[in-house]
């Protein structure tokens, strides 16, 4: 049986999906839903996603069936085909895609039989049976790109090798993640390859229909966006590969080495693009050398969040700032598999460290976990606690944070005391602005 | 009235017969509502809106020291996910200690669709309680459990014995209702007939002398409930507590923001005092009821006509008339003074307004005053307390009944097609609907903020102030009005903005 869940940090397979397709360009999701859901997820998409808005069709503007009680009794199937005839009137967009919540799955309407109806058209009608009690917003982003790849991507017998597909960077769950698209696109273009990202800044909906040419898709997560990566295999002959999401040195050396070996990349070439990223790194990162030393501006850490960013920021803490990520909180509800995966991307650390690392999804869980990694004073006169300790979590860590006097860098989902226009923490530049970020933190109340 | 003996209250749709679709002007709107038969119609072509958990949890969710049970799968009350590190402050406002919110999702998955949620529905009560040691633990009951027939009050009685929070079931299942404010309704009848009266099983009653007795009977007399709102900030419960000081009241606020033990006694009161009859006519009418106790429902303090008609309400019932007028005397010379520059400042210029039907009238009202001509309103749904309002603002502003008038929540293509073509100085709007509003340019002022005064005398100068600085620069919304593009084809905008209005059912009901 699947548990309670104190304070989740996501919302159901339908909130995911509105926030994938939303992120997508001049795309327009259509809910076959209650009246209710959109308005319901749209401050989880918006607001707690550092501000990130509706885009170009979010919010209330979300055309919807509306579903109520009488529908319920009747079937929304007849309801679901004027809203969509009407929609293609009134919506300006490229892609029309229909997503389902609970109510209509419960009736049984049948959602692909209404779309089919639309296939001569000229605009494109999708759908993904976003199921809310099935999954997640990770399950309903996988929904979307799975659905996308086998109806929208074009077949393309013929590949270009120099072009690659990247996702696994889920928007709006990943707050920063057009930022991130960016960087990853950036490096790769370094490495002398194209990339379609789908929803980073300058994608059009044609690169997504052209993917399908791709020599290798790059599912940067180790959780998310893998199932997808099969469907693209099996439809578009497309193989993948799966790495964890890079910030700073010592994540993205490792991301460009292995994303550099799977596209046949001369060994050469890559170090040599690493050598030439580092150069421009360290002369950032030198000029703390005074104030990191005089000050001891090394810190323990708990970094709780999503499996993608629990493992870049502990790496970029550990390896890069020589600091002690020494409790990881993660979140997300995970399949046995995917937890032996996620493990797998903790470790191997230049500094030696081995983190503690607990899965729970209960936001007040993380004050329980801090206090059995570094016990609490029982009144002693030598105790060694979480002291000097820093949080780098979400905005659901600030009693936490002030409970230990703490300061807090909310980097994972939500996070609603922070807006977040183009910033990245992916990458070599991503890890200058986490620095900027987490030690702007520990000077700010000298 | 009388709801209060079944477990589940009404839809709004069925008990005050509210119509959620209708375009027109606010004359044709008058004319129609009072024939009756407005409610029926629909849309053709629909954006979301909030459903009644939603709206619940805005309300509610504030209450200290209290956790929140939503029984439904893992998105249901997402939208408090973006308020998690942040209500806090506004909870501290009214007591240091304040917690920020808690709550629980009981996260039901396919199998619990078919074998029943009960079991997590007990799990999480007692996760709540184990946890936290809530005073009161509210369970808010989703679209998904109503459909496979979970029992929630039989476990929820069962779950009583166990645990010493005192439960509250709120039954405010989204597809049940459009009409998005039945939500103030499910959570009233949850309060009134889990947490309003003592109770005696655990605390003994309270023993007074004779004379004990009779300064507390005093003191009820004079006691009124001020029913506030979520969207209502500290500021503004401040400035009408004060008003009600000055007519030598005890003021008790409920319900956001309240902890559960201030409800023990609510029936010990003299007066119910509504500020929004949209929110408050389920709860006073059944505390007239249930405790013979009167209520003042009329309208919103916002502007000075209606701030000295929710005083006059109030005085009267107390017998206080004279008191009264010389504080509105004293209130509005003072004010009128303070807001004549602002006159002049916005003579001429034109104003567009969304929300509430109660909020916008009254606002409209104010604006009006302040020299601002009204073109248009958008009211969330329009009901029986509607109808009285916009009289009244007909009587009050001349030439109003040809502005327009327009009933949807949400449905910004309605907006959007309507800004296109009546262009307003100025656009007041409910949080959802601004942004849609800042694309098209318009300068906005919002129609309610958690942290700005909005109500009585006070309310009127900081709503002109605010809206003057506003108007000084626009430019952040005139660059989003050049560089954006709202989603809808530009043959929409060409269109009549209440094309996918379908009223077939209510003309045929006219005709019949």
């Amino acid at each position: 049986m699947s548990k309670v869940i104190e304070r989740p940090r996501y919302v159901c397979a339908l909130g995911g999906a509105i926030g994938t397709i939303q992120s997508l360009p001049r795309a327009i999701p259509i809910l076959h839903s209650s009246s209710g859901c959109g308005g319901n997820l749209a401050g989880a998409l918006s607001g707690a996603s550092g501000y990130n808005g509706g885009n170009y069709c979010g919010g209330q503007a979300l055309p919807s069936s509306n579903v109520s009680e009488r529908d319920i009794v009747f079937g929304g199937e007849g309801r679901l085909h004027e809203q969509i005839e009407n929609t293609l009137k009134v919506m300006d967009g490229d892609l029309y895609f229909v997503v389902t919540g609970c109510m209509v799955e419960m009736i049984g309407d049948n959602v692909h039989a209404v779309t089919k109806r639309f296939k001569d058209g000229k605009l494109p009608v999708l759908a993904a049976e976003t199921v809310s009690f099935k999954g997640n917003s990770y399950y309903g982003y996988e929904l979307v790109l799975e659905t996308l790849f086998r109806e929208f991507v074009e077949p393309a017998p013929v590949k270009d090798p120099g072009t690659v597909n990247l996702w696994g960077v889920v928007p709006m769950q990943d707050v920063f993640w057009k930022g991130n698209l960016g960087v990853l696109k950036g490096l790769l273009k370094k490495l002398g390859f194209e990339t379609n990202t789908f929803f980073g800044q300058g994608e059009t909906l044609e690169n997504l229909k052209n993917s399908g040419k791709a020599s290798l898709n790059i599912v940067v997560s180790e959780a998310y966006g893998i199932e997808a990566a099969k469907v693209f295999e099996e439809v578009h002959d497309v193989p993948y590969i799966t790495l964890p999401l890079p910030v700073g040195d010592h994540g993205t050396s490792r991301f460009l080495r292995t994303v550099g070996k799977a596209l046949g990349v001369d060994e050469i070439k890559i170090e040599k693009l690493i050598q030439e990223e580092r150069k421009a790194y360290y002369p950032y990162l030198e000029r703390l050398a005074d104030v990191y030393n005089d000050l001891d501006f090394q810190r323990y850490a708990t970094v709780v969040g999503d499996p993608n960013y629990t493992q870049a920021i502990t790496r970029f803490l550990s390896d890069d700032l020589g600091w002690l990520p020494e409790l990881i909180v993660i979140t997300d509800i995970l399949g046995e598999e995917q937890k032996e995966r996620v493990l797998a991307s903790f470790g191997e650390y230049e500094s030696g460290l081995r983190p503690e690392i607990v899965f729970d999804e209960d936001a007040s869980s993380v004050v329980g976990y801090i206090n059995r990694h570094w016990p609490q004073n029982q009144g002693q006169k030598y105790y060694k606690g979480f002291a000097p300790g820093v949080i780098i979590g979400s905005v659901m860590e600030r009693d936490t944070a002030e409970q230990f006097k703490v300061p807090l860098l909310p980097v994972t989902y939500p996070i609603s005391n922070r807006v977040v226009l183009n910033r990245a923490y992916a990458g070599y530049s991503g890890g200058l602005t986490l620095a900027e970020d987490v030690l702007s933190l520990v000077v700010a109340h000298r | 009235m009388d709801y209060i003996k079944h477990k589940v209250p009404p839809v709004r749709e069925d008990r005050l017969m509210a119509c959620q679709a209708y375009g027109g002007t606010c004359g044709d709107l008058s004319n129609d509502s009072k024939k009756g038969c407005l409610y029926a119609s629909k849309r053709t072509f629909s954006q979301t809106q909030g459903c009644q958990l939603n709206l619940s949890l805005g309300m509610i969710s504030s209450m200290r020291d209290a956790v929140m049970v939503i029984h439904s799968p893992i998105g249901c009350g997402g939208n408090l996910i973006q308020n998690a590190g942040i209500n806090k402050v506004f909870q501290k406002l009214r007591q240091q200690s304040a917690v920020g919110l808690r709550w629980i999702n009981t996260n039901l998955s396919e199998v619990d669709v078919i074998s029943g949620g009960e079991a997590k529905l007990r799990q999480a009560v007692l996760k709540a309680e184990r946890e936290f040691r809530p005073s009161a633990i509210l369970v808010f009951n989703s679209c998904v459990p109503a459909l496979i027939g979970d029992d929630i009050d039989g476990i929820l009685d069962d779950l009583q014995k166990q645990v010493s929070a005192r439960i509250v079931p709120i039954h405010c299942e989204g597809f049940k209702t459009k009409i998005q404010a039945t939500a103030y309704d499910s959570v009233y009848h949850g309060l009134i007939r889990n947490l309003v009266g003592e109770d005696k099983s655990t605390k003994p009653a309270i023993i007074r002398t004779p004379e004990e007795e009779l300064e507390h009977q005093e003191k009820i007399s004079k006691t009124v409930n001020l029913l506030n709102v979520g969207s209502m900030s500290r500021i503004d419960e401040e400035e009408l507590v004060r008003l009600l000081k000055a007519l030598d009241l005890n003021v008790r606020i409920l319900p956001s923001y309240s902890h559960p033990e201030d409800f023990t006694y609510a029936h010990e009161a003299a007066l119910n005092v509504s500020i929004c009859a949209t929110h408050d006519d389920y709860f006073v009418e059944h505390f007239q009821k249930l405790y013979g106790i009167p209520y003042v429902l009329r309208t919103i303090p916002i502007g000075i006509a209606n701030t000295n008609k929710w005083l006059r309400d109030i005085a009267a019932h107390f017998g206080i008339e004279e008191q009264a007028e010389k504080l509105i005397a004293a209130e509005t010379a003072e004010l009128n003074k303070a807001i004549e520059p602002f006159k002049a400042e916005f003579k001429g210029k034109t104003a567009f307004l969304t929300g509430g039907e109660v909020r916008i009238l009254t606002t409209a009202e104010l604006l009006h005053n302040l020299g601002f001509e009204i073109l248009g309103l958008r009211g969330y749904h329009f009901d029986k307390y509607g109808e009285i309002l916009l009289e009244e603002y007909m009587e009050d502003v001349p030439n109003s009944e040809k502005a327009i008038f327009n009933i949807g929540s949400g449905q910004v293509f309605e907006q959007a097609n309507l800004l296109s073509k009546i262009t307003p100085d100025l656009f007041v709007g409910h949080i959802g609907v601004n942004g849609s509003a800042a694309k098209q340019g318009y300068p906005i002022f919002p129609l309610f903020g958690q942290s700005d005064d909005y109500l009585g005398y006070k309310g009127v100068y900081e709503v002109a102030t605010r809206v003057s600085r506003i108007l000084r620069n626009a430019s952040f919304n005139k660059n989003l009005g050049k560089n954006t593009r709202l989603p809808y084809r530009d043959s929409w905008y060409e269109q009549d903005p209440f094309t996918y209005i379908d009223d077939s059912a209510s003309i045929a009901a006219r005709i019949g």
